[in-house]
């Protein structure tokens, strides 16, 4: 399937229950990363075969796992949980282990 | 509301990564830089791949939603029928929707006419269905031109409409918004709907462009 193809399936997949952040139509990136975070999903996706009502069931979990904190923007919120259900299902798939927020680095 | 005061212009990424940080990462910043960095390590996807996804998502998500309205309507003479009388309900069918209310008209082009969108007043554009408007589009260039000589404006767009073709020009507003239903190419008869959707580019669908002939596309 080509990216085109899943990208058009991730955003209807999700419109229901975890729709990407939009504003007037317009995806909303508040900061680069956010774009990165989604690029990133849809290649993993492509290259395992994922399909995007897989990943919608990691992302749920996600935002419910992590709702909005104070002082958060929802697409900030929202890309937190998307890198979370990303982590989940590589680590679920065996694909890789990715570092937990304990074993990261700080800035 | 965030309390990062800092607006982040999109192009900052070109800079590379990293390289003009005014704040501290965010903890779900870095965890998105580590992840990639695994994955890309691990050779399981490229930073290229993510990019060109990136940019498609910022480009071209919509017009794929009016893509697959027209080759709907390419194949179903039923469902064009519904689409040109009342475009809004027609369109829901297929899952798209919602411009705040507004009310979605299609305009056919035929053999006699041929049609074009603009809003004048400002950028109102089909967005559920189009996606992002290109930066043309909103132009003041743009805006008053089309109106006023859509046939030499259409020509710098590299489309050449004869002088026994009607052309009408469609104004936009926030209550209504227009999408053009472009002509199905010749040589289409046995393609699939899936693979009709892919010869319709945005273009095509504001009228700036007409739908591509199959050969063109493989």
């Amino acid at each position: 399937m080509s990216d085109r193809a899943i990208i058009d399936r991730v955003d209807a997949s999700l419109a229901g229950d975890a729709p990407l952040p939009r504003d007037n139509g317009d995806l909303v990136f508040e900061e680069p990363w956010q774009g990165r975070a989604l690029g990133m999903g849809v290649a993993v996706m492509g290259r395992f075969g994922i399909s995007s009502d897989e990943f919608r069931t990691h992302l749920i979990a996600a935002i419910r796992k992590h709702p909005e904190a104070t002082g958060e923007s929802a697409a900030t919120a929202y890309y937190a949980a998307w890198v979370d259900a990303l982590e989940d299902l590589l680590r679920q798939r065996g694909i890789i282990d990715p570092p937990t927020a304990e074993t990261l680095p700080r800035a | 509301m965030s309390d990062h005061g800092h607006e982040h212009d999109h192009h900052d990424h070109d800079h590379g990564d990293g390289a003009h940080h005014p704040r501290p990462e965010s903890e779900a910043e870095l965890r998105t830089k580590a992840l990639e960095a695994l994955l890309v390590e691990k050779g399981l996807i490229s930073s290229d791949a993510v990019d060109a996804i990136v940019e498609m998502y910022e480009n071209d998500v919509g017009p794929q939603n009016g893509a697959k309205v027209v080759a709907r309507a390419w194949v179903d003479p039923d469902y064009r029928d519904r689409l040109l009388q009342d475009g809004t309900s027609a369109i829901a069918e297929l899952g798209f929707g919602g411009a705040e209310g507004a009310k979605m008209t299609v305009v056919e082009n035929t053999p006699s006419v041929h049609n074009v969108i603009v809003c004048t007043l400002c950028s109102c554009y089909p967005w559920p269905v189009l996606g992002l408007p290109p930066t043309w589009y909103k132009s003041p260039a743009y805006r008053s031109r089309v109106v006023a000589e859509p046939r030499a404006v259409l020509e710098e767009f590299g489309l050449e409409i004869g002088p026994d073709v009607e052309l009408r020009v469609w104004d936009s507003s926030a209550e209504v918004r227009y999408m053009v239903l472009p002509e199905r190419p010749p040589g289409t008869e046995g393609m699939t709907e899936e693979e009709l959707a892919g010869l319709v580019p945005r273009d095509a669908m504001i009228g700036t462009a007409i739908a591509l002939e199959p050969e063109t596309v493989r």
